[in-house]
């Protein structure tokens, strides 16, 4: 399958023009872009925030009991969400007093079993906002220096900085949609994302840059051996978002893992947005670039 | 023969030879092991969320500034506030280190009254119903008492280079504390640019007394494994393995039991007060003139009154020497001296408040007069805390992640496996990248395992990252290496193979640098994530992947042949 799709990537980049090889993906972008500022407007921030970040307490533990049941018995705490997963219930309170949160903690803590808890306090998820958002922009400049240092020349860096951009815009609108809420984990898959996706953006650019040929080939190599890596990367990441979240379907003995079912989930679609930004976006700022660069020391 | 050459100058290879020391290093350090008794068991550590138990994140309050005020003022306010009494001040002398306040009232006013407020030596005269208190003391007792008594808290003055700095132990605002020195005349000082000296937090020293004062808590429960590590200036993080959270949150915030006796006779002693009579405990000082390191405390009213009385009962005023004072907590005791002579003779008149307890001349005595002093505390926090964050996981629960995350490693690498084969058609290709992958994932175990790191939910996602990007970077090598599906020339091979690893160390150095502000910020369990993440690729680019370039092209070289053939 992964080679049928190389093969239709590489036609497909090869019948349309530059230009209208970037419309997809900007079109993608810019409607991301869209879905990030309605949020902003909505709620004051473009992702909407998790518990990590809102502050507030986290309570998962093995039960058959129903959901209202749940609400019913916490009811004097401040309850906001219960919901059931597989032989879980996963409860979500506001903020709460210390000797509340104290009452509710020993409560749960001797009825049920296989608990697990987590609790946030309002102030220290307001920095812990404040240090993931410069966490990322610090890890994204860091990546801009990194590659224009690497590439010395301004178009081809941009280009590789811009797709890489557009994946994080792209995942981040994408978590709006399916409704996942910014955590430490999903800020560490954004992170990863930056990382992961100017992988198959400098194997392409060197390719195209410093290999004799035409730029077209060159794309085409790049092309095999790029979609083969994000294929690669992103079976190990289905694998590891099926286990996290799915298991529990099969043996009652397992649970989910929301950590590592948000870093996954998040990685797969920012992957996916890595595809099509590396070999339609950046391929045709590139392409253009290179024919046009030529052309003039043709001319001249 | 020929193979037989080639299998010699793989193994002479510099790079195949660090590679093999790494594995055996690692697997050495992992040390896998199965008994029937325990099963399979390794060295390596883990996290709480696979090991089962809980976390407190706490957060110090206090503020640090420097601040000016009125004198008069000053005593006015701390009269107000402890007797109730509004004073006259009549005059005010300032010297270099010492300020002399007289102030008068009405009311009947004793010396006992006085030393109370604990804030200096006094002379009270009385003449036509008029008191007249003549007090010596000084700016920073001044202030410190002040803010203590307005706040309840501990101010701790400390002499910096351009002035004198007061922590405040709890939290206040900048606003709060300007207004609160504005009532007495005074203001936060401002430097030289203009800015008020105020910083939220407490200092650095005041951060590691209370780490220590919440590990030696945790050792005297016989919990020695449970670290007590510091995050940046305000915060204290505390995991307790196996431990569960209402359980931790009980440690942490229970106070140990502190009690003062006087010796009867011999072995017998005579209950004195607890720790709650205790107000407030000083620094550890050194007394020039007597050479001697001390602890000052402050005692309550009720304190102050049962030492008096039971002093006197044992006999202790009349000789101290055969009547020590003697502390305990949690039943051990932690200090015995007797009463000086000066202390002895002053309470056959009245109670002492402040009291300093001396432990000797020489470095152990110092040692002894810090430890003395977390002791006074019984184990009380010298600051306010408050809870910022705290986690708990049960210990079958984290069992399961454990499995899962196995689980989710080995089929992730099964479906990276199927895809590679896919694209390669050839087992001579998939074992080598695959073996690597699997190199590397022990690789960085074994550092974990080196280093005592402990492994939690976040750094096994770090590896599967790690993992993650390994492959792309093997799938690099062999492109490049296999150009246009077959082995290139040895010239080519060697330029195409520094040109893939150009690409790669490209990648790996964005990757590292991408996830570097996490390990620098260090917040919540992403810094596990990020370390991992950046120790992964550090070992796959340096140790795993040059050895992978040289195997696949000898395996390349070794098929080409038979091929040929």
């Amino acid at each position: 399958m992964e080679v049928g799709l190389t093969e239709r990537l590489d036609s497909f980049v090869r019948k349309h023009n530059d230009r209208q090889l970037a419309a997809l993906p900007l079109a993608v972008f810019v409607i991301s872009l869209i879905i990030l500022a309605i949020t902003f407007a909505s709620s004051g921030s473009p992702v909407k925030l998790g518990m990590d970040f809102e502050g507030g307490t986290m309570i998962s533990m093995a039960s058959q009991e129903s959901v209202t049941a749940m609400q019913q018995k916490y009811a004097d705490y401040p309850i906001t969400d219960v919901r059931q997963a597989g032989s879980r219930i996963i409860m979500q309170f506001g903020p709460m007093s210390d000797e509340l949160q104290q009452k509710l903690t020993s409560d749960v803590i001797d009825s049920y079993d296989n608990v697990e808890i987590n609790q946030i306090g309002p102030v220290y998820g307001a920095s812990l906002q404040k240090q993931a958002v410069r966490a990322v922009i610090v890890s994204f400049i860091g990546m801009a220096i990194v590659v224009f240092l690497i590439f010395k020349t301004f178009v081809p860096s941009v280009a590789v900085v811009l797709s890489a951009f557009s994946d994080i815009i792209i995942a981040a609108a994408f978590m709006n949609i399916i409704g996942i809420e910014l955590s430490l984990g999903t800020v560490a898959a954004l992170l990863m994302l930056i990382g992961y996706s100017v992988d198959s953006d400098i194997l392409l650019t060197t390719r195209v840059l410093k290999r004799r040929g035409t730029p077209q080939e060159n794309i085409s190599n790049a092309m095999h051996t790029g979609v083969t890596m994000t294929t690669t990367t992103l079976a190990a990441l289905v694998a590891m978002y099926f286990v996290s979240t799915f298991s529990y379907l099969i043996s009652p003995s397992f649970s989910q893992i929301t950590l590592l079912s948000n870093i996954s989930i998040v990685l797969i679609f920012g992957l996916v947005a890595d595809l099509m930004n590396t070999w339609m976006l950046n391929t045709s700022i590139l392409r253009w670039h290179v024919t046009n660069v030529g052309t003039r020391r043709r001319k001249a | 023969m020929r193979g037989d050459e080639k299998q010699q100058s793989l193994l002479k290879d510099i790079r195949v030879i660090v590679f093999i020391l790494a594995i055996l290093g690692s697997i050495i350090f992992i040390h896998p092991w199965y008994t029937s008794n325990d099963g399979f068991t390794t060295n390596l550590n883990y996290g709480l969320d696979l090991e089962g138990g809980s976390w407190l994140q706490l957060k110090l309050q206090g503020a640090v500034a420097q601040l000016d005020a009125d004198s008069g003022l000053l005593v006015k306010e701390i009269v107000n506030i402890n007797l109730a009494e509004d004073v006259t001040i009549t005059s005010v002398n300032e010297g270099a280190n010492d300020v002399t306040v007289t102030f008068t009232s009405p009311s009947l006013l004793t010396n006992n009254q006085i030393d109370q407020l604990g804030v200096g030596q006094s002379t009270i005269t009385r003449s036509n119903n008029l008191t007249q208190v003549e007090l010596h003391s000084s700016k920073e007792t001044l202030i410190s008492t002040y803010i203590e008594d307005k706040l309840k808290t501990e101010v701790v003055p400390t002499l910096v280079s351009d002035g004198v700095e007061y922590e405040i132990r709890t939290a206040i605002t900048q606003e709060e504390l300007q207004t609160m020195m504005e009532k007495v005349g005074g203001s936060i000082v401002t430097d030289i640019n203009g800015n008020p000296v105020y910083k939220e937090g407490v200092t650095t020293e005041t951060r590691d007394l209370t780490k220590k004062i919440l590990s030696d808590k945790l050792n005297s429960l016989g919990l020695k494994d449970i670290p007590v590590k510091t995050v940046g200036d305000d915060y204290i993080l505390i995991d307790f393995a196996g431990i569960d959270l209402a359980t931790a949150k009980n440690i942490a915030e229970k106070p140990g039991k502190f009690e003062i006796r006087i010796i009867t006779q011999g072995n017998e002693s005579k209950h004195v007060l607890y720790g709650d009579e205790i107000q407030s405990v000083g620094i550890v000082g050194y007394h020039e003139d007597a050479g001697q390191w001390y602890v000052p405390f402050t005692l309550d009213d009720a304190g102050a009154q049962a030492l008096q009385q039971i002093a006197i009962e044992t006999g202790a005023t009349k000789d101290p020497m055969s009547h020590n004072l003697v502390m305990y907590l949690d039943e051990n005791q932690v200090y015995s001296a007797p009463l000086s002579s000066s202390a002895a003779s002053k309470l056959e008149q009245a109670p002492i408040y402040s009291w300093q307890a001396s432990t000797g001349t020489d470095e152990d005595g110092k040692t002894t007069a810090e430890e003395l002093q977390i002791h006074l505390r019984a184990g009380a926090l010298p600051v306010n805390v408050e809870l910022m964050g705290s986690g708990h996981v049960d210990a079958s629960l984290g069992q399961q992640f454990k499995k899962e995350a196995v689980i989710a490693g080995l089929i992730a690498l099964l479906a990276v496996a199927f895809v590679v084969f896919r694209k390669y058609n050839k087992p001579a290709i998939l074992v080598p990248m695959v073996s690597t992958s699997i190199s590397e994932v022990i690789m960085i175990l074994g550092f974990a395992a080196a280093i005592g790191w402990q492994l939690d939910l976040a750094s096994i996602a770090g590896i599967i990252a790690a993992i993650g990007t390994g492959i792309d970077h093997l799938v690099i090598i062999t492109d490049e290496v296999l150009y246009e599906g077959k082995l290139p020339p040895r010239k080519v091979y060697l330029s195409r193979i520094t040109k893939a690893f150009g690409i790669i160390f490209a990648a790996a150095a964005t990757t590292i640098i991408a996830m570097s502000p996490l390990v620098v910020m260090g917040f919540g369990s992403l810094k596990g994530f990020a370390i991992t993440t950046i120790v992964g690729v550090l070992i796959g680019i340096l140790i795993a992947r040059p050895v992978y370039g040289k195997v696949i092209h000898e395996v390349l070289a070794a098929g080409a042949e038979t091929e040929a053939e």
